[in-house]
Order: structure tokens, then sequence, then C-alpha cells
């Protein structure tokens, strides 16, 4: 059988009504009717009880069929003459046709085929007619129950003919919202699902392909309907599954992604389009996240923030967390260059809130996603990579949570300075006192090689020009009034970088106007934050909508804090503890040379406690001895896992539990009434539940303390070695059976079968000298952190983990530390002749990011050379002293130092050719189009225009530096990056001092 | 008495095309600020003066160094430094424009409202020395010899080392010397005169000296549209009021108050977020509704 709309459309082609009489076209229709009316009645069992079901001869279903198309165009064509119907439509309504055709397929075999015939049909009609159609019930009503008819199982042709017609319909329904009303009153006839149209919709979400697409834009179309439409976005808000079906798709289209990237290349740190676009299931979540981005941009409030909240609970929460901890290394690396995708993805504010939400307050197992990718940057592996890139995103959104979070809480409270300093943090650096240090570190050694001064008119004329023309591409700079003299050298390089720094601070500065604080030492006020926090933070339980776990402030519930704090407070608060020592020839880890700081506090506690080093030189040996080549993920396991040892020594896993509890039943609930409507509901909920995990709390801290008991106890000094040995063993007897998937069980058994042994290594290495009961810990923590009588007698609807608080913010009160990001990235750039070179860009991006930030606090910490700090935290000028000296003492007994330099200058100016190319494949989905690309590639990559001409042509592929070693190569190639990162940091100083002013200037206008 | 004149930095429009469209660019850059305070259109915040050191540095060698090159860079950053503090001032009445040339050469321009020297308009140069901040203090030199104690009656100079005997970087401020040379006027010194006559007639014959002052200001008042001393296309020009030029330019100063953020329309670009509650430390603790969108 031919289907009709196909043959209509091939009449229509050869025929036009042009100037035919409308009253013809009328007799015609009748008598086609009347034709068809005869067939109809022939078979219907009603009239004609001899009518057999379903035997309908051929030769009558073709001529019914043939009819019909000549009907149907004549109805299509029809003109309407001012509002009312023409004499056709009268007649089909009147006549109630369309549904006794629908009645005549269903009598026929309702196969595929007529349900496809009829859907072409009715889009036909409806897209194509030149009356409205659908606001006449005996129209509409039959095409809602060839839609109802059609839900359920179809096959794939029947679904794409099913959504075109939905796409068409809700596209005429967007441009014409009164038929909405109709959509609602029909279908009360169906006694089916209140809103058919959007029901059939909701399992094509997901769909991949053209199928996908269409369902996606019909629905996008009720969604911006919706924003204006109480009732629509009621209905969907509380009737259907939309937002549980986008939300939870999410987590069943990530389920299937790749859970391993092919291998990059070690340049590789993040996914750009070009990577994604190769991966179909990749692919296909982005859709999807591009579709909730776009539901969230255009819905109801309402439908937002349910989506909004399902994602979180039922993306972010059960499979990105999880996912985040995966237990190999390479897993976790790929989950984190996902979760750097999508946050790059997302462009919708609401969206971007909660996947920043989770990544600040979030806490799995008891520690919270931040620092857990803090934690990371200090992994030798690819993942520390990764997790740089990550990070460069995150501060490159200038957001005040993330900064907040990530930074500046740490600063707030301005101990990690001398009291008298604190006035001099909006303190402006007039004469460039900064810059000129910054750059006198550059060192004697590296000042050969390529240098990039002007020396002679001639020669500035030409490169003038070439600064001009980058200039205009880039829209306007200063540097071309800045005329050069003749005669003196003058680095031309370092033009490129002021004007990037500008660039990057106004920029900046614009995004900051919205922040709620100037973060400059007085505001938010450093003596107050705590009480602040305190008070909130008994708040917090109350209010938001999410009934998270919010993360304590000032807590750092991982790694780098620890509670027990008298050993820390000796300490640094460098984070070598899990600074693995397996990055390139760092194995003979000297102590950091501090020779020119002549301050011998700081060379003290550069090293975490010996027994710590041991564990890790040992577990590392052996895993080096037992695997030497790149055994793929085993040793990454354990080492990783012994990295992240510390971040489950914090366990208070009461904690743990009480806010599973709290969080199983908030999901329950949420399913049950839907978003922040159920609030109030909620709350009860939760009060009632904070009373009862109080109990079941106090039961578990017991299970815990005998458990600590029993771990620490025996024999404290044997504990060293076993773990490793143990490690091993297990390794190899697994090493020998193991495939494929098994792998991954394994090795969680062999890290489960390790965790008791390194639990207690890491009570171990906190100090305590024996065995010490939680009850003891707690109360020596507490004569430690004196003075914060406020905050201790707060109450603590949540019981322990209020409990908790005090005592943290406390500690950061008294001992001062910058966060454990800071430390971290700071430990790290000190290494920098260890780290490739890839490591050491994304570093100094990350830095060169947080030191644009026009914050005093944050500008006074890394650029304010002049600046007093307390003996415990080291600044960035001190790490970068450490870094000269570190390049002049390898300058000193590297032979060709300065030949292997130049080429690793060349090497750098020829990678900026590259990339520059590169550089445009960086899109990064729709968003952030200049945070910058790369602030990792600004650096020695900065003038591409300007460096060229030194390249001879880029003729020559100067491979880096083939012949050497790694670790020579990384120390050269670092000391060439390292003098560009000075004039970087230099660059933004000096733009700093003029144009802080600004932001005051801005800040009064605005409030 | 006061012509209808109007100040603009009118000579941009001599320059070279290429020069003016850094200018627009610089301005582009610096947002409207609150002008609409002041009478008289503002010089342009943020216009980069060159490095144009006055004595040649011996040219240091690339083999010298880097770091050696970076003089004239740290100098010119401390004059920016000084020139937008000076814009923060905010001085009543006190407006000066870096030259085109030399960053270390400011032209400026004086208004007085009123006391003895009401109504007077003067230009004078700004002289900084070039081991700026380390040197001494800058000179200030009035274009026209402005009859007063302090005025040098040939050259024009102010004695501004009386105010500041020793320039102390940190404390000393360009700013400062355009306080002091606008106070001068307001607060008349007679101790140790540059012009002894203008000294003595104020201390004995006040009538004499008031009489003085007004020729002085007519005298400056009629020179004010001619050409400026030294020709730079950052020197400061006066002209008579010309609609065509000058209405279109007051009606934008007085309807500047816009936020710049509207004409921002909403770009794809998502960055600047905050969701902290304002007087809060807690990320996420602004109430749902307030939520930038």
């Amino acid at each position: 059988m031919m289907s009709t709309g196909t043959s209509i459309s091939k009449n229509r082609q050869a025929v036009s009504l042009q100037g035919v009489d409308p009253e013809t076209c009328m007799i015609v229709f009748r008598t086609h009717w009347a034709q068809v009316l005869k067939i109809l009645e022939k078979h219907d069992p009603l009239k004609n009880t001899q009518a057999k079901y379903g035997a309908i001869p051929p030769d009558e279903a073709s001529t019914v069929q043939n009819y019909v198309e000549h009907m149907l165009f004549l109805m299509i064509e029809e003109q309407a003459k001012d509002a009312s119907m023409g004499p056709i439509l009268e007649f089909v309504v009147s006549e109630n046709i369309m549904e006794k055709l629908f009645l005549w397929s269903l009598r026929r075999e309702f196969t595929d085929e007529t349900k496809i015939e009829q859907l072409k049909m009715y889009e036909m009609l409806v897209t194509q007619s030149h009356q409205p159609l659908l606001h006449h019930k005996p129209i509409l009503k039959p095409l809602m129950m060839l839609l109802s008819s059609c839900s359920g199982t179809a096959t794939p042709a029947v679904e794409a003919e099913l959504v075109v017609l939905l796409n068409q319909l809700c596209s005429i329904i967007a441009k014409d919202p009164s038929i909405l009303e109709l959509f609602f009153h029909t279908s009360e006839d169906q006694g089916a699902a209140n809103f058919l149209i959007f029901s059939l919709l909701i399992p094509f979400i997901h769909r991949e392909g053209r199928v996908g697409q269409q369902a996606r834009d019909a629905l996008l179309f009720i969604m911006s309907l919706s924003a204006e439409n109480n009732v629509v976005a009621n209905h969907i808000a509380e009737n259907t599954y939309f937002c549980p079906v986008l939300a939870t798709g999410l987590s069943g289209l990530y389920s299937s992604l790749p859970t391993k990237l092919e291998e990059k290349g070690d340049e590789w740190h993040c996914l750009l389009k070009d990577d994604w676009l190769l991966s179909p299931a990749l692919v296909q979540f982005m859709n999807s996240l591009e579709f909730c981005n776009a539901v969230i941009q255009v819905a109801h409030p309402l439908i937002r923030n349910q989506l909004v909240n399902y994602i979180y609970n039922g993306f972010l929460v059960p499979v990105m967390a999880p996912a985040l901890h995966k237990v190999t290394v390479e897993e976790v690396m790929t989950t984190t260059a996902y979760l750097d995708l999508f946050l790059r993805s997302v462009s919708e504010p609401a969206l971007l809130k909660i996947f920043l939400r989770f990544i600040l307050l979030h806490r799995h197992e008891n520690v919270h996603i931040l620092d857990t990718l803090t934690s990371r940057i200090n992994t030798p592996f690819q993942l520390c990579v990764v997790s740089l890139a990550l990070f460069r995103t995150l501060i490159g959104l200038h957001c005040e949570d993330v900064m907040l979070q990530l930074v500046l809480r740490y600063l707030i409270p301005c101990n990690h300075m001398m009291l008298s300093q604190r006035l001099a943090v909006k303190e402006r650096d007039c004469y460039s006192v900064s810059a000129a240090k910054l750059l006198a570190l550059t060192p004697v050694c590296c000042s050969t090689g390529i240098t990039l001064t002007l020396e002679s008119q001639e020669k500035a004329y030409i490169l003038w020009t070439k600064a001009a023309q980058t200039k205009d591409s880039c829209r306007g700079t200063s540097e071309s009034t800045c005329i050069v003299e003749c005669g003196r050298a003058v680095d031309i390089s370092y033009l490129q970088y002021l004007w990037e720094a500008q660039e990057a601070i106004l920029q900046c500065l614009k995004d900051c106007k919205v922040w709620s604080a100037f973060y400059d030492g007085e505001n938010p006020d450093p003596d107050t934050f705590i009480q602040t926090l305190a008070e909130e933070n008994s708040k917090d339980v109350e209010h938001p909508m999410f009934h998270l776990q919010q993360r304590t402030p000032s807590m750092c519930s991982s790694s780098q804090i620890t509670p027990f704090s008298e050993k820390m407070q000796l300490e640094l608060e460098w984070d070598d503890s899990y600074d693995t020592g397996i990055s390139a020839g760092s194995d003979v880890s000297s102590p950091h040379p501090y020779d020119d700081q002549g301050s011998t506090e700081m060379q003290l506690p550069a090293e975490p406690p010996k027994h710590i080093q041991e564990m890790k030189k040992n577990a590392i040996m052996l895993i080096k001895g037992s695997y030497i080549e790149e055994s793929d993920f085993q040793d990454d396991v354990m080492v990783y896992r012994l990295c992240a040892q510390k971040d489950a020594q914090d366990d208070d896993n009461s904690e743990k539990k009480t806010l599973n509890v709290a969080r199983k039943h908030r999901v329950e609930s949420q399913t049950v009434n839907n978003g922040p409507l159920a609030n109030s509901q909620l709350e009860m909920d939760l009060d009632e539940h904070s009373k009862r995990n109080s109990s079941l709390t106090q039961g578990i801290t017991k299970e815990q303390t005998n458990q600590k008991m029993i771990a620490v106890d025996p024999q404290p000094d044997l504990e060293l070695k076993p773990a490793p040995q143990d490690a091993d063993r297990n390794l190899n007897i697994r090493l020998l059976s193991t495939d494929g998937e098994d792998f991954i069980a394994q090795y969680d058994k062999i890290i489960k079968e390790l965790d008791p042994n390194s639990a207690s290594l890491e009570e171990q290495k906190l100090g305590t000298p024996g065995p010490v009961s939680p009850a003891e810990e707690e109360e020596d923590f507490e004569n430690f952190s004196a003075d914060t009588p406020s905050a201790e007698s707060m109450s603590s609807p949540f019981g322990p983990k209020e409990d908790f608080f005090p005592k943290h913010a406390a500690r950061s009160q008294s001992a001062p530390f910058t966060g454990p990001f800071i430390s971290v990235v700071l430990s790290k750039l000190e290494n920098m002749l260890e780290n490739s070179l890839h490591v050491n860009l994304l570093l100094i991006g990350i830095i060169t990011q947080l030191a644009s930030y026009p914050q005093p606090l944050l500008r006074s910490f890394l650029l304010n050379t002049n600046m007093v700090f307390q003996p415990s935290v080291r600044s960035l000028y001190q790490v970068l002293a450490s870094v000269k000296n570190k390049i002049e003492h390898f300058a000193s007994i590297e032979k060709d130092f300065p030949g292997l330099l130049l080429q690793a200058q060349q090497y750098l100016l020829f990678r900026v050719d590259t990339s520059d190319a590169a550089e445009e494949l960086l899109t990064k989905g729709n968003i952030q189009p200049d945070s910058s690309a790369g602030k990792g590639r600004s650096l020695s990559e900065a003038s591409p225009a300007i460096l060229q001409p030194f390249l001879g042509h880029k003729g020559k592929k100067s491979l880096a530096l083939p012949s050497l070693p790694v670790h020579v190569r990384n120390a050269v190639l670092a000391a060439a990056l390292f003098p560009e990162f000075l004039k970087e940091l230099a660059a933004l100083a000096q733009e700093h001092s003029i144009l802080c002013y600004k932001i005051l200037g801005d800040f009064e206008d605005y409030y | 008495m006061n012509p209808f004149w109007s100040m603009s930095t009118s000579s941009v429009r001599k320059r070279p095309e290429a020069e003016e469209k850094t200018l627009t660019g610089e301005l582009r850059t610096s947002p409207p600020r609150a002008s609409a305070k002041k009478q008289l259109p503002s010089i342009p915040k943020n216009a980069v003066p060159i490095t144009k050191p006055a004595s040649p540095a011996p040219s240091s060698q690339s083999t010298n160094g880097t770091h050696a090159s970076y003089g004239p860079f740290y100098l010119e950053y401390s004059l920016l430094a000084e020139f937008t503090l000076v814009v923060k001032q905010k001085l009543p009445g006190v407006y000066v424009q870096p030259s085109y040339r030399s960053a270390l050469m400011w032209f400026g321009v004086i208004f007085i409202r009123h006391g003895l020297y009401q109504d007077g308009v003067f230009k004078f140069t700004v002289y900084i020395p070039d081991n700026y901040p380390d040197g001494d203090c800058p000179r200030l030199v009035f274009d026209l010899p402005v009859f007063h104690p302090l005025v040098d009656p040939m050259s024009g100079e102010l004695d501004v080392k009386r105010a500041f005997a020793k320039w102390r970087r940190n404390h000393n401020h360009i700013w400062q010397v355009l306080m002091y040379a606008r106070r001068v006027f307001y607060k008349i010194d007679t101790t140790s005169p540059l012009n002894p006559e203008a000294a003595v007639l104020y201390e004995k014959d006040i009538q004499l000296f008031k009489s003085k002052v007004v020729d002085s200001v007519k005298l400056c008042s009629s020179h004010l549209f001619d050409q400026p001393k030294v020709e730079d296309p950052y020197a400061i020009v006066f002209s008579p009021w010309n609609p065509a030029i000058h209405d279109e330019a007051r009606e934008k100063m007085l309807t500047q108050k816009k936020k710049p953020e509207d004409q921002h329309c909403k770009s794809m670009h998502v960055s600047g977020l905050s969701w902290v509650k304002p007087g809060s430390v807690q990320p996420f603790s602004k109430e749902e509704k307030t939520m930038p969108t």
C-alpha cells in the first residue's frame, strides 16, 4: 500500500488549485466522502452486522485510500475567509470525518504501516493547512487517539514518524499557545496522561541521532512555553517524569562512557571538542547535558529547580562522586577530564551552580570532592595534569564561591601575615618594587640564549609593526603608544605580557563586580570571620532546598589538615606528605635549599617525618622492582592509593553514616514531593532525622573507637613495613592470575587489605607516640585550640559534625595556613625542575590566573614581595627564589647548560607555532571564549608574532631535546620557562598597581 | 565675564589615525566614571604616556641580562600609578594630562572657583625628574606667570620646594603637588616669596594686590585660546564653545551615569559568578531568588 503522504505530495506537485472555484472543490470533496463513507459503513459492525472484523478486501482499502488522498489535498488547500472555517473544514468537523477515518484504520489491521500513514497524514495536515485545524475537537481528538495508540512499544520507523509529528505540534503550540489549552482539555477524554504530546516525547530525550534531536527540540518548545505558563510548568513538574528522566538519563549515559581514554600523549590534559566528537557515547552524553542546559535556560523556575535538584541528587552525587573515586588512576583521570569538560560546557548559571556546589560542598566518604581533587595535584601521574586542568577551569570561572573555598577562606583571617602587615594588604606597589624583585629572580644563567630585546631603531620598527598587528586582532592595546627609544634594549615580549596582564585583570575585575565582598583584609572582617562562619553553619541546616551536607567551614577534612595538630603546627603547611617522589629524578630528595632566605626556620621541617618517607620509598621501590616496565595501572593503583591514604585518614565514619542516612532519606522524600514545594515537609523530616542520627552515630562512634584501638595497638614499631610487603605479596599473587575485569575487583580487595595497616600508619605519622584513644586525642585537641568560646557553645543539630567544626576553626586561627590548594600548587611549583613541561605550563597558568584576581588579599599574598608572612607560611616569592637556586645549581653542574637552554628556548618557540594552530581548536564548546585558552600557553608562547622571526621560519622541526634523559630535559625546559614566568608575574604586579584603583572606583558607582 | 568656553583635548583630532585609534581604545577600557560631578569632560584616565628618559642610559647589551632593560617599565608604571592616584583624588578644579611624548611631562589646568583668584583659569606644566621617585620634587610651571607671591614673575614657576623640601618616595605623590598648587590660590602665604612685590602688596595694600590679581586673571583668560606652548598631541587646548562639537559631548556627560552593564548585552560567556550572600563567608549562601540570571 502506498502511503498517503507521499502520494499526496506527488499529486500536489502536478495539480494546482489556484483559481479553482471553492464551491467546486466542496462538491468534489462531498462526493469523495460519500464514496468513502459507503465503504466505511459497509464494514462498520454497528451498521452492518455482516461486517467481518479485519476482512477488508484490498481493493476497497485502496479505493478509500485514493479518495482520502484527494480529500486531504482539498482540505489543505482550502483558504479560509476571515476568521470562520472554510466549508470543507466545516464539513470535516461536522461530519467528524477524521475520527471516522481513524476508526477505519483501526478496524483494518492497525499495523505499523497504517500508523505511519496516519501520522504522516496528520503531520501534513498540521503543517501545510492554510487554516488552523487543531482548534477543532473533531480533528484534535482522533489525533490524540492516534498519538496515544502510538505510545508504548513502537518500532523505530513509527517512532521516527511520531517524533516528527510531535515536533511539529510543539512548534505550532509554541507559536499559538491558545492551542495548549485544547491539548489539556482533550486529554481528559482519554483518561490518559494529561499532556500527552509532552509525555510521549519524554522517552526520546536521550535518544541519539535525529529522532533524539527532534524530540529535544520539541521539548524545548514546551519548556520555553512553560516559562510563561504556570499550568504547564506545574503539570510538568508535578505530573510528569520529565525532570527525573532527564537527570537520571544523564547517569545512564554516563555509565556507557568509556572509562578509559585512549592514549593521547603526555601533552594531553583536557578533552577538547575534537576529542569528544570522536566518541559517540560522549557525544550522546554531551547532547543530553546541553539539553539540560537549554531546558534550565528557558524553562519555568519550577522546572528549572526541580531539574537542577534531580541532576544533583540523581547524577552528580550517586554517579559522579563514586566515579571520581574509582580504583584506578586511569578511571579517576578519565572522570576528572569528563568533569572538566562538563564544567566547560555548561553555560547556565543555575546548572553550573550545582556542579560547583557538588565540587565544593559534597562529601564523598566524608571527604570533600574539592579536597580530593586538590590532593591529586600531587600525584605523579597524568592524573595530576588533568586535575590541574580542572582547577584551571574552576579558577577561570571567576566565581566567588569557588575562590572562597579554594583560597580566600584561608586568607580572610589574615593570620598568614604578621599582624603589622594587615594594613599593607590594600597597599599598592607604586614604584613597581615587587615587579623588580620578581624579575631580579631571573637566574643569571638564563639571561643568555635567546633574549628578545630591541636594540636598534630599525629592528624596532619591524618588530613594532608586528606587535601592532597582533594587537589589532585583540582589540586595542596600550603598548602601541610606548615607543622604544633608539639604541635602548627593551624586552619585547615583556610588552606582550603587560598587555595580557592588563586584559586578564580587567576581565577579572569586570567579572568580580558581582562578588559580595572586596576581600581586602577588612571586608569580610578577619576578626568576625570565625564567628560568622559559626552562625551560618548553624543556620545552614534549616534552609537550603538541597539539604546537602554543608561543608563545615574552615575544616579541611582531608589530607592537608590533620586533626592532630600538635605535630602539624610545628611543620610547614607543606604538603610533602604525599609527594610520592616518583616524579622523575626526585628519588634523592634533597632538603629544600633556602639559602637566600637565610631563614633557618624554613629549613627545619621541610620534609615529612622520616618513617613516612620510608614507607613511601619502600612502596615505590617494591612497585618499581616488581613491575619495572609500565605495567599499566597496577603500580598506579598502589601508589595512588598510598598517596590518597590521607584522604581516608580523617575517617570519622560516624559522620559519613549520618549523612548517608540523611541523604537517602532526602532522596526518597524528594521523589515523592518535587522540589522546593516540599521544603517545609522535608525540614521536618530532617529534624526528626537528626534526632535519630545522633543516637545512631553514637553507636557508630563507639564501634569506631574500638576498631581504632585494635588497629593501633599491636607493636607500633613493626607496623611500618608490613604494609608495603603485604601489598607486594598480595600483588604478586594476584598478578599471576589476573585478567580483564577481575583486576579492578581484586585491586579493591588488595586495597582493602592494605587499608587497616596504612590507616594505622597514618596515625603513627600523626605523631601520637603510642596508642591513643580517640577520647584523649579530642582532649589534646581542645587544649590546643583555646579561644573560640562562641563557636564552642554553638548548638549542633547534626551532632558530631558540628562538634568537629569549632576546633578546626580554632586551629585555622592559630596555625597559619593558606589552604591546601595554595600549598599543594606551590609545593608542586617548587619542584618545577622535576615536573614535565606540561605540568609546569598548567601550574604557571593557574598561578597567573590566581594572580590576575584583583582581590587585595590574593594580590598581596601572591604578588606583594614586601609582605611579611608568618614563618610557617610560604609565599610565592619564596618558592620562586627556591626554584631560582635550583636552576642555578643545575646550571652549574650541567656541562653544556647554555647550549641546552638555547635548544629548549627554540623548542618552546617552536611550540608556539604549532599550538597557535591548535589554539583555534580549543573552542571549548560554547563558553569561555577568552578565559584563556590557555593561560598555560600565554607563557613563553606569549608573543607568537614577535617571536617567529627568530625561528628561521620554523624550518627545523626541533624536537623537544630528544637526546636528553628525561630529568635533564625537564630541568632545562623548566629553566627556559622560569624567566618567562617571572615576566608574566611581574607584568601582573605592574598592571595591578595601575588598575587596582578601579576596584574602588567602580564599586562606588555600584553600591 | 566668563567666556562660554569649554576645554577639550581637541588636538586629538589632528593626530594621525593610528594614534587616535589607540586613544579611543584606551578610553573604551576605562569605564565611564563619576565625572558628572564635574563641569568638564574628564580627561582620558588611562592614556598611556611614553617612556622617554631624558638621559639616554648606556644601552645595555643583551648579554648583560634581561632585567637590565626593565628600568623604563618601572618608571613608566610608577608614573602611571601616580596618574591614577591623581585621578582618584578628584581634586576640585584641577585637571592634568600626561604628554604624548614623555610621561615625565604633564599638562594641566587649574580653575579657581572662589576667593581672591576667583574665575582664574591657569594652565601649567608639571615636570617630573627622570630619576623619579628618587629625585627632587616635580616642578610646576604656569604657562603665564600668575601674580602670586609664590610664583616666579619671570618663569611662572611655582615654589613647590617649600612644601616638599625633600621628595620622599611612598610618602609624596604628585597629586599632593597639584593639591598644593590649588591651595596657594586660596590660602596665600607670603614668607620668602618668589614674587616679593606680590608678597609686599598682599601684606601692605590688599586693594592694589586684588586689582593686580584681577588683571592677572584677565590676562590668563585672554590667552586661554592660545595654542599650547608645547606642541604635543595631548596638550590641553581650549576652544570657543562650538555647539556642533560640544553639545553632544555635554549631553553624553550628563547621561553618562548608566551602568555599563546595561550596554553589555548578555554574552554567552559565563563568568563572574557569585552565590555568596553579602556579609556571609559561606559559599552558596545566597537566597535562590537572587540568583544571577
